[in-house]
């Protein structure tokens, strides 16, 4: 009996350094964040007190959050719907290529977008559509799309949508990649067996190339939705959140009151609430990836 | 048992050694403080700059903002000479941008991450870093160096409670920039008022010219700057004598509806999210007509357009009626400052004094000719400086925002004299903010201008002890 208790202080010591690691990278931010959400604190006084929740009413208190939020969820349902739209699309057409030469060339010409860092994409397209001598509305008004330079970056209407299609053309490679890699999983005998059944191409895709990829796109639904709602580079190099804010989602909102207003206290609080928002999402999202996985081993 | 007790020991001290590295806060304030002993420097007669040292020894770390080569090319060779002078001293230099350099310090608050001597945006900036209790006075290095040979308005912008906490390192001012060609082809004179401004721009914008540009992206200052502008002129300011925001005065009221008027009649529509710099490259590509800033237009205009450096001139600001007094809206002092954590803040104020030294300070200067002009007195009637081409061609301007500098502060310093809130007018986004909600969302001024206002009285009480 002696023997085994002194295995088992033994393996805590080994496993030590990685649980420290985890309490340094994880617990202590995390907990420091949730802890000062509850605070005062400022980026630049070392003192601060306790305000209990008075953060978390102000930020609910606050039209900018809501604005901000409503701008978040469109910013990620729309990235994300044309991301998996075009991705799926460029998937099914290159694995629709025999040729095993150009489909590594189309592949690669492809994924392009996804192999520039986001500073280099946000500088680009910023000087391409840029309003007074942008390439794109230059372009416009010498084809006659337009009498006057449209102005892509500056016009409420037209901001969101034009910073959607720079995620959608910067985005959608990555489910283009991983769709066709599932694609290729799937086996050819079962398309074999279908046509011999008769099965046209919309009945094969629905009941064969679907379930079979369904897991993977759940995933990596899961995944972008966590990214492009966290996404902040992008939107913050190309428009700065503006103009008068309607380019402003959640991340952005919170950089504002923390490196901008200096309220540590309160940009917490609204990162906490972020957490919240993203927790829910992605626990909904596990809920029917549980249920498709059960029903695949059923 | 013994064995028990030292795995459980080891495992504890491992953890704690761990903990240790992640806790900031507590290393920051248990940094030595700044130590109050002389720097070991004396004056040398009447050479400006020119300062002995005993024997120096240690390592200092740098941050500068001069993020163009030539000005980072020149403090690099005087940190280069200065090593060679003194080898027992090492001096680390780091670059970062005005807005990075804001966030770096933010930050190495909590982490303990700061440097030695740093370069500062403008005073405002200084007084933001006493709030903090980060930077150290610098009496003891001017008293030494010679207070006089500094401009006393430069000085009263980073005094606080009777310490100064900043030396100046050059001087710019904002005056109204204009092309001349594009005023001689309307047989137009340079405007003196607003009103005249506004006329002219507004027959200036056509197809290929926009009479003026107004911009306001929340990441800059401009909003502030310009509204500044125009409150300074007559007479007023964007704070209250009790330091609270006023943005609600019939003359800030008449100020912003100007401001909005130049936006939506000549000034391109993608402005409403123009940084600093985006705006500049404007004037300097030769798209506006008109322009406020400071001497650092002309190297722009000549790196992007200079078949039309010629044409650029500088005037004083406008007025709101031609015989209203002389008035200079925005001075700003760049400072070097000597941080509170310093271990050697007598090899910092060494330095300091070096590359004030003529032999470094002008070709430090020549490296943005007009942009940067000379904070310590007498350089500027040097044959070395006064030698400099872009000198002598632009004459005119030098006169014009050397007058300005001597009649101008820091925005909101005006006859308030630094303060923490004065610096917040400008940092926070919120004027700018304000601005995009009118030409935006078609807001109202008075209800947008209530709004900003109690917005930035809200940081004064949440930031200011």
């Amino acid at each position: 009996m002696k023997y085994k208790e002194k295995k088992d202080y033994g393996r805590w010591l080994w496993v030590l350094p990685a649980i420290a690691l985890v309490i340094c990278l994880f617990v202590y931010p995390l907990g420091s964040q949730v802890f000062y959400s509850f605070t005062n604190k400022t980026l630049i006084k070392s003192t601060y007190g306790i305000k209990g929740l008075s953060n978390y009413t102000a930020i609910l208190a606050d039209p900018s959050f809501w604005l901000a939020l409503w701008t978040s969820v469109k910013w990620t349902v729309l990235s994300l719907l044309f991301q998996m739209l075009i991705g799926f699309s460029a998937a099914l057409a290159l694995n629709s290529i025999k040729n095993k030469v150009a489909r590594q060339v189309y592949r690669i010409l492809l994924i392009i977008p996804w192999a520039f860092p986001t500073i280099a994409i946000a500088i680009i397209w910023k000087w391409l559509l840029n309003g007074i001598y942008g390439f794109i509305p230059t372009l416009m008004v010498q084809m006659g799309f337009a009498k006057q330079l449209p102005q892509f970056l500056s016009t409420p209407e037209m901001v969101m949508p034009t910073l959607v299609m720079v995620n959608v053309w910067f985005g959608f490679p990555l489910i283009m990649v991983n769709v066709l890699a599932a694609l290729q999983t799937v086996s050819q005998d079962q398309y074999e067996a279908a046509q011999i059944d008769g099965a046209r191409k919309w009945h094969m895709f629905w009941y064969i190339t679907l379930p079979h990829i369904k897991n993977v796109i759940g995933l990596l639904v899961v995944l972008r939705t966590i990214w492009v709602f966290n996404s902040f580079d992008i939107i913050y190099m190309i428009t700065g959140g503006g103009p008068a804010n309607v380019s402003t989602t959640l991340p952005i909102y919170i950089y504002n009151l923390g490196w901008v207003n200096k309220f540590v206290g309160r940009s917490s609080a609204a990162a906490v609430i972020l957490l919240i928002i993203l927790l829910t999402i992605c626990a909904a999202y596990f809920c029917v990836l549980n249920k498709w996985e059960k029903e695949a081993d059923s | 048992m013994k064995r028990k007790w030292i795995a459980t020991t080891l495992a504890c001290s491992m953890l704690a050694t761990m903990l240790a590295g992640c806790g900031g806060e507590k290393g920051a304030d248990t940094q030595a403080p700044a130590s109050d002993a002389p720097a070991g420097t004396t004056e040398d007669g009447e050479s400006a700059g020119t300062v002995e040292t005993g024997e120096l020894e240690g390592e200092i770390t740098f941050w500068h903002s001069f993020t163009q080569g030539a000005r980072m090319d020149a403090v690099q060779a005087a940190a280069d000479s200065f090593m060679k002078l003194h080898p027992g001293v090492k001096i680390n230099i780091e670059t970062y941008s005005w807005g990075d350099f804001n966030t770096k310090w933010n930050a190495g608050i909590t982490t303990g991450d700061l440097p030695d001597l740093s370069t500062a945006q403008n005073t405002g900036e200084v007084v933001e870093m006493i709030n903090a209790g980060v930077v150290a006075p610098a009496d003891n290095f001017l008293n030494t160096f010679g207070r006089d040979k500094f401009s006393e308005k430069a000085l009263e912008d980073m005094t606080w409670d009777g310490n100064t906490y900043g030396i100046p390192y050059y001087s710019h001012a904002q005056v109204m920039w204009y092309r001349h060609d594009l005023l001689d082809a309307i047989n137009a004179e340079v405007p003196e008022t607003w009103q005249e401004f506004y006329d002219l721009a507004v027959q200036l914008t056509n197809d290929d010219t926009y009479g003026a540009a107004f911009s306001c992206s929340t990441n800059d200052l401009l909003g502030a700057r310009y509204l500044n502008y125009y409150v300074t002129s007559g007479g007023g300011s964007l704070l209250n004598d009790d330091l609270t925001a006023n943005l609600t005065s019939d003359l800030a009221i008449e100020g912003i509806n100007f401001w909005v008027n130049v936006y939506k009649n000549c000034s391109p529509a993608e402005t409403v999210n123009y940084t600093v710099l985006d705006h500049a490259t404007l004037f300097y590509q030769g798209k506006t007509a008109f322009d406020f800033n400071s001497g650092f237009m002309i190297s722009g205009v000549q790196s992007n357009t200079p078949e039309i450096a010629e044409f650029v001139d500088a005037a004083p600001l406008p007025k709101i009626n031609a015989d209203d007094p002389d008035y200079s809206a925005e001075a700003t002092h760049i400072p070097l400052a000597i941080w509170e954590n310093s271990e050697h803040p007598e090899i910092c104020e060494a330095f300091v004094a070096y590359l004030l030294q003529e032999e470094n300070y002008i070709p430090f200067l020549e490296a943005v000719p007009v942009g940067m002009l000379p904070a310590v007195a007498g350089i500027s009637d040097t044959e070395a400086y006064k030698a400099n081409e872009t000198v002598q061609f632009y004459g005119n301007a030098v006169d014009v925002i050397s007058k300005a500098i001597e009649l101008g502060n820091a925005i909101g310093v005006d006859d308030h004299g630094a303060s923490v809130q004065a610096s917040y007018l400008t940092s926070q986004g919120i004027i700018e903010s304000m601005f995009q909600d009118i030409i935006t969302n078609g807001t109202d001024v008075e209800t947008a201008a209530k709004t900003a206002e109690d917005q930035l009285n809200e940081i004064f009480d949440m930031m200011i002890d």
